[in-house]
Formats: C-alpha cells, structure tokens, sequence
C-alpha cells in the first residue's frame, strides 16, 4: 500500500513543478476565488450569517498562512497560534480603549482592570490609544516574536519534529502567561466589550457588509502577497531548502535566512487575521492561542493540501463552514466532529497532499491521456 | 525556607514527577523504538481514567481490582490503532503528528458522545485514602502508592528492554532495521506490541491519576505536550533519561511555584526545556540521537 502511494507522490511532484511553471494560470484561478469571495454579500443579506462567513474567510487566511511557511519552506509550526492570537489581543487593547467605561467614565480604565484593582493603565497598554499604532503592532509585535523564534530555532539548525516541539511548547507558554496576568490581559474571559472599528468615521459593524468586504480585501492581499513570494527567487530557494536543507547550504545560502523570513512573513499575515477575527467577534480571549485552535489549523491546511495557498484556504473555509452550519445543533456537530477526525486521517493516510494535491495529480492524469 | 517546607516541596515535587513519569514512560517508548510522534498519547491516558470510572461505576470494582482490565482494554485500543493506521507512516515521522492528532479528536469525541462531556469522579481506595507523617510533613497514601507503582512500573519497563528476548529485539530494530530483519526478527509485530505496551502504560497512568484530578473528555491534552517534552530532554532511547528529567520537571515545578504561582512555574519550566532542546536536540542523558 505505502509502495503505491509513495509511487503516486513522486508523480505528483513531477506534475506539480510542470503545472506550477504556468503561473498565468494560476493568477487567473486564484483571482476567480478572490472574485467569489467579494460577491458572496450581494446574495446574502442575512447579517448573522454574513459575519459567520467572515470568520471562515479569516481562518482561510491562517490556513494560508500556514501553507506559506509548511508547505513551502517546510517548518511545521504548531504554534501558529500565537502570531493570531498576538495580533487579535492588539486589536482588542484599542478598541477596549475606546470603550467608555462604566466605572470611571471617559478616558478611564478597563472594567476589568477596575475588577482587579489596577489604579492606573498599565505601561504596555498606552500606545494603543493610538489605532495606527495599534495596527501597526498587531502585524509588528507577531512578526518580531517570530524572528525571534525562528533566530532561535533555526540558527541552531533545528528541523523536523523538533521545531514542531518547540513551537507547541512556545504556544503553551504564552498562552499560560496570557491567561496569568489578568491584571493586564483579562486572564481566562479575555477582553470583551468592544467599541466597534471606526476609521476616519467610518464605522466597521461586525454585522454588516463592511466588515465582510475588509476582510474579503485583506485576505485577496495576503493571498497574492504569499503567491508572489512562491514565485520569487527567495520562494524557489525556500522550496529548495524544504526538499534538501544540506544542498542548499552548499551552494553557499545562509539556509536559516530563509526560513526566518518564511516563519516572519507567515506570523505577520495570522497577527493580521488575528486582528480581523477581533473585529468581527467583537472580543479577545486565550482560546485564540490555544493548542487546539492551532492544531487544527494545521489539520485544515493538511485536508486542503499543503503545498498549494489556495488549497489550504479553501480547506480552512470548507472545514470550519460545515462545522458552523451544523453547530446549531449540538449532536450533528459532536458527530461531525467525530467523522471530521476519521476523514482527517484518512486523508493523511492516502492524500499526503491533500485535496488539492489530489485534484493535481488528477488533472495530470488526464493530460497525459490526451 | 524552613526544613519542613523544603521537605514539603521536594515530597511535592517527587509526586508531580510519579505522575509525569507514569504518562512519560509509554511515550518514550513509543517515541525512542518507532519515531513515531504520538499525539494520541494524551487520549490514551483519558481512555484509561475512563475505564478506571466506567469500571467502578457499572461493575462496582475498586481501582486496585481494575487496574490489570484497564491496561488489557487501552493496550488493545493501541495495538488496534497501530495495525489500522500508524504503521503507514513509519517513513514519515512528521505526518504522524497529525495522524495521531486525528485518532485523539476521534477518541476524545467518541467518549464524549458516549460517557457525556461532564467531570467524571473516581474513588480513591479505601485503604489508601489517609495520610502518613513522614519526617515530620504528612502526606497522602495514595501519593506515596502512585510513587511506588511508577517505580515499580519503570522496573518493569527496564527489565523488559534491557533483559528480555522481546526487548533486545526491539532495540535491534531501532538501531537497524534492515540488519534485524534480515535476522529473522518481525518488526511489525514488534512494533505492534511495542504500540500496545505503551498505550497500556498510558491507561494506567490515566486510571492513577483519576482520583487525584478529575476526569474529562480533553484531560489528555495538557499531559501530551509535557510528556513530550520529558522525553525529548531526557534523550530518545534512554529510560533513564526520561526518569531523571521527570524528576528534574516535578521538583522544579514545585520549587517554582513555591516562589510565583502554578502557572508561572510550568511556564518558565516549559521555557527552560525548550532552551535546552535548544542546545541538545538529543536530550541531557543520551550520548547517540536517532538519525
């Protein structure tokens, strides 16, 4: 059996570097998804849904993310996570500030720092009072945490299962610190309460279109933004690198280089998700960073295929649509999840590169019949 | 620190590593023979708590009596999953994460559709529920019982390793498989066993550790990744290893949270290894790494 598939993935990779030379191609398919996307709310006026929607798209774009920094530079990060979780806490951190508190009116406190005796707003809440600043750190704070790790890591030439174990430990940690320091992060609740995003007036209602259509705009961004990279000479070595570290490295690379930008670049695009996904459900909280939102990320990218962007967000959208439209029940939804866990092994098992993977090898097939 | 509390902490810290070796073992087994990454691990230690509260609940038996059905019924659970699916991925470690993540999902779901999602409760022994003083600091029976059984267990292990047919034939196969096989020894049904004999371990650390903690459906997830991590620091394919970090880890933990609190300690704990992983990929205690 293994014989078989090990046969059918050698194929696979020989059709895929055929198939992925035709870039135009794949411009034109990844802009039809885009276009797909952006008209979704011209069908849907049910605001409820529309904002469900929105979190799927935002999960797409972790899946992404994680397709960018596994599937082509071959670092398995089970801490994605973290970079979400980072980002949305600094969106929450501005807009709790432009809340008015109850207890202390205008320009006060937190309710929950009021709940916890904190008298003044800690140091490493004041710059975001300012939204730009906020933003800015919501993608720089991930980004710098990544380099960080990935400087740490990778300069030891850390690969494989350990950079898996490393990165999980990573999560675990920040996330116990997060839910300790509840004077300053809400601990277990997290920041809830939220004022609504409004730039230069105009308001971002969790509920509405807008929302829909920022997240739709920043998703299409990323989305050619990582493709451009695949396509570029840094994104050729990194494949190089995930396929044969050691060559690389003979030919004179600094492999760890590449790896810190794919792990940056790939952290950088889930604090950006991190920050929408604050936006549209209106709070913060340490499930953000949790080990099973982050395992699951990778399970989403697998099922999709991780060696194609598209692939693994489109894996991310399908698996966490079904689970939402049956979350209104609650036994489908255990059972869902029951057959979920039986699909996502079979598809380890017998599509190592997921769907897309398998539609690939597919279409390949069928052009060598003509 | 006064003698009693120093004391009091290093006995704290001897139970968390009993309880750490007990989930660790299985694992470094599992881990150091295949190379496989057994996510599931954490599932098979909740399997085991389950079947201690589903035994004592329907069949009315006490812990002491139920221990040797709960390691036949996970070890079997195991060997059923490493026949199904493991055993396809023993050339690809890294997608064993995630096969092993998706049997835990599995098997969390299926208890959780089966025996409901609430806390389960299991009785400690009758015998073992008082405390003894010991050098002038009381502590619980059934602590000192748990410390016991896991030395009794690594015993066990060792003997089964390092003085067994079975055990040199499975470290033959972890050194070289082809070499093994050619031989005449059956790695499939060594690894089989080996899967069983792990997952059997993990049950028990689960049905121990059910008195003391309470029982839920996603218990398993916060014991896999410390596990890992005692493995990875004490070196592949050494027990010894694994025994002596897990006590490092418990009476660090207990030393720790002394000075700030439960959650600050197992932070910096889990920092520190992932700093010594750093620098030794191939653990404190182990001269050869995996290749």
């Amino acid at each position: 059996m293994s014989a078989v598939i090990d046969e059918k993935s050698k194929l696979v990779i020989n059709e895929t570097s055929k198939r992925y030379s035709n870039t135009k191609s794949q411009i034109i398919i990844y802009g039809i998804v885009c276009a797909l996307i952006f008209i979704v709310p011209s069908f849907m006026d049910n605001a409820y849904l529309l904002n469900k929607f929105s979190t799927y798209l935002i999960m797409g774009m972790l899946a992404m993310a994680l397709s960018l920094s596994w599937g082509y530079g071959g670092i398995l990060n089970l801490g994605q996570a973290v970079s979400f979780g980072l980002g949305s806490y600094c969106m929450a951190m501005a807009l709790k500030l432009r809340t008015v508190p109850i207890h202390t009116g205008a320009e006060g406190l937190p309710d929950f720092m009021v709940w916890n005796n904190v008298e003044t707003l800690p140091l490493i809440w004041q710059p975001f009072h300012s939204l730009t600043l906020a933003v800015f750190l919501g993608i720089a704070v991930p980004v710098v945490f990544a380099m960080l790790v990935g400087w740490f890591m990778f300069k030891g030439r850390i690969t494989g299962v350990y950079v898996a174990i490393i990165t999980l430990a990573i999560l675990v940690v920040v996330n116990l610190l997060i839910i300790d320091q509840q004077r300053i992060t809400g601990g277990f609740n997290g920041i809830t309460d939220l004022a609504q995003l409004e730039v230069f007036g105009f308001e971002f209602d969790a509920y509405s279109s807008s929302a829909y259509y920022l997240i739709a705009i920043f998703l299409t961004l990323s989305l050619f933004l990582a493709l451009a990279i695949t396509k570029s000479k840094t994104g050729k070595i990194l494949q190089a690198v995930r396929d044969h570290e050691d060559r690389v490295r003979y030919f004179g690379y600094d492999v760890s280089h590449f790896q810190i930008f794919v792990f940056a670049v790939s952290a950088g695009i889930s604090g950006l998700a991190g920050m929408l996904y604050t936006i549209v459900m209106e709070f913060a909280s340490p499930t953000f960073l949790g080990v099973h939102l982050s395992l699951s990320i990778v399970i989403w990218c697998a099922v999709g295929g991780r060696q194609s962007l598209i692939g693994a967000m489109l894996g991310a959208i399908f698996v966490v649509g079904i689970q939402g439209s049956l979350s209104e029940s609650e036994t489908f939804l255990e059972t869902w999840t029951l057959v979920m866990g039986f699909i996502f092994v079979m598809v380890v098992l017998f599509l190592p590169k997921g769907i897309a993977g398998a539609f690939e090898s597919l279409a390949a097939r069928i052009r060598q019949k003509n | 620190m006064d003698p009693i509390t120093i004391i009091s902490q290093l006995v704290t810290g001897l139970s968390i590593a009993s309880i750490l070796l007990l989930v660790a073992l299985g694992l470094a087994i599992i881990y150091g023979a295949t190379g496989v990454i057994n996510l599931a691990h954490g599932e098979f230690v909740m399997l085991g708590a389950y079947s201690a509260w589903a035994l004592q609940t329907f069949f009315n038996m006490s812990l002491f009596e139920s221990l040797i059905f709960i390691f036949i019924i996970v070890a079997l659970l195991g060997w059923a999953i490493e026949r199904t699916v493991i055993r396809h991925l023993y050339a690809r470690p890294l997608d064993t994460i995630l096969a092993t993540w998706g049997i835990g999902v599995i098997a969390q779901q299926a208890i959780r559709l089966t025996a409901g999602g609430e806390l389960r409760y299991v009785e400690m022994p009758k015998q073992l529920a008082d405390s003894v003083l010991i050098f002038g600091v009381e502590i619980s029976s059934f602590r000192i019982f748990v410390l016991i059984f896991a030395a009794t267990l690594f015993g066990l292990t060792w003997y089964l390793m390092y003085r067994t047919t079975f055990g040199i034939k499975l470290r033959a196969i972890t050194q070289n498989p082809e070499v093994a096989s050619s031989f005449g020894i059956n790695s499939n049904r060594v690894f089989g066993l080996t899967f069983a004999y792990g997952a059997g371990l993990a049950g028990l650390a689960g049905a121990l550790i059910s008195p003391l903690k309470s029982v839920s459906p996603e218990m398993g997830t916060t014991y896999v990744v410390d596990a890992f991590l005692i493995v990875v620091l004490g070196g592949v394919e050494s027990l010894m290893g694994t025994v002596l970090s897990a006590i490092i880890l418990g009476e660090l933990s207990s030393i720790l949270s002394f000075y700030s609190n439960d959650t600050i300690a197992k932070a910096l704990v889990l920092l520190a290894i992932v700093i010594l992983i750093r620098f030794r990929p191939q653990g404190l205690f182990s001269s050869k790494v995996r290749s």
